[in-house]
């Protein structure tokens, strides 16, 4: 697309006549180029840069430092395999289980219509969260529910292991484990 | 009345000042964009809402997809003194020179009793063949070792600011038993808080954190 103009000289002198190139290029192309390789640089810089997220782990070594739950206040997670979830409130042994997903709607909306149950109950925000991660569930299920605790800001929740009977019940309701 | 005549313009804009931009723009993103460290082990993290940023100098332990486990030890200062100390400890009988050559190794992910027969190798092993950190069950539990020999070297400085330093950096796949481990292992040498790595993402519009963020200090 470089732009050559042809001038004939209108030179008398008919010995010298040669015609005179233009060197004026047209830099449009190079103009494209170059905003491409911004584009391109600035995208890739903004997506390496990782970020990190805390998690803090209970001290199990101070037994005297006792943390009473309500019962109306617990909401336990089972975080199984094949992305699936389950989910109980209140104690274990009269716990019934249900199933919801790692979607925004279902897990958030969960904990904000527990949050909200607790508060009409006791008057403040006593909600903990027990996350029980099984042993093929994967480390991005449990990041996701750790998030979702950022998100709509639980102030207490830990990661637990599945008791006895726990792993039982999973097992009878949850999906056969299909091999990764 | 006569008709105005418009003198006709030539529709050409001169490019060469708006190619110079371009290119200045260019240049200074490239100069400006930190070159990211090149990653042997592949691993594609989870996303969160955190937005502090990792940071560069860090004590960090990897999870790969098939469950295997290596540390990074990023501070360079440290390093070394790391490494002497687990030599120490678990009794590695490695020289100097044998010392200074693991000192060279990005990361680490070998048994303890392997390293010795690693160094003596004249063609390092490639990272897809490396065993990783043995963390499987807890009995053989490597980790817990070498997060002592690390607050060992520590222990004089400023815990808030080793606290920041150790990263967790997992595959969205990896199985959590290898996260338990690692989280053990953490427990056993009296830290309980550490950091893990995740891709940003905005907070979703209308949750809590989104509604009511968090007054900055």
């Amino acid at each position: 697309m470089a732009e050559i103009t042809n001038q004939t000289s209108q030179n008398k002198n008919k010995r010298t006549q040669c015609n005179k190139k233009s060197t004026r290029v047209d830099l449009t192309p190079m103009v494209d180029l170059g905003f491409i390789l911004i584009t391109f640089f600035i995208f890739t810089a903004a997506l390496t840069d990782a970020k990190a997220m805390n998690l803090v782990l209970p001290n199990d070594k101070e037994i005297d430092v006792t943390d009473a739950v309500c019962e109306s206040c617990a909401l336990t997670f089972i975080l199984a395999s094949n992305n699936q979830l389950f989910y109980y409130e209140g104690k274990e042994e009269n716990a019934l289980y249900k199933t919801s997903d790692y979607s925004s709607t279902s897990i958030r909306k969960l904990i904000v219509e527990k949050r909200k149950r607790v508060m009409n109950k006791i008057g403040k925000d006593n909600m903990v969260l027990i996350i029980k991660p099984m042993g093929h569930s994967n480390f991005k299920n449990l990041i996701d529910v750790v998030d979702e605790c950022s998100i709509s800001v639980v102030k207490r929740y830990y990661i637990d292991e599945l008791t006895e009977s726990e792993n039982k019940k999973i097992a009878e309701i949850s999906l056969p484990i299909i091999s990764q | 009345m006569p008709k105005v005549k418009l003198p006709r313009k030539s529709t050409i804009v001169d490019m060469t000042a708006m190619c110079d931009v371009a290119f200045l723009l260019l240049s200074f993103f490239i100069l400006a964009t930190k070159q990211k460290p090149q990653e042997v082990l592949s691993v594609t993290p989870p996303n969160s809402i955190s937005a502090k940023a990792a940071p560069d100098k860090s004590i960090l332990i990897t999870m790969t997809k098939d469950g295997r486990a290596f540390l990074t030890l990023g501070d360079d200062t440290k390093k070394s003194a790391i490494l002497e100390n687990i030599n120490l400890t678990k009794g590695l009988n490695l020289t100097p020179a044998e010392l200074a050559k693991w000192n060279k190794d990005e990361f680490i992910g070998l048994p303890l009793n392997q390293i010795k027969g690693s160094l003596t190798l004249k063609t390092p092993i490639p990272p897809s063949k490396l065993p990783g950190i043995p963390i499987q069950d807890s009995a053989t539990n490597e980790m817990v070792d070498w997060l002592a020999s690390v607050t060992n070297v520590y222990a004089g400085g400023d815990q808030a600011k080793l606290q920041e330093m150790l990263l967790v950096k997992g595959d969205n796949q990896a199985l959590y038993p290898v996260f338990k481990n690692i989280k053990l292992a953490f427990k056993k040498n009296q830290l309980f808080k550490f950091r893990i790595v995740t891709n940003g993402e905005a907070v979703p519009v209308g949750s809590e954190l989104y509604l009511n963020p968090p007054v900055k200090k």
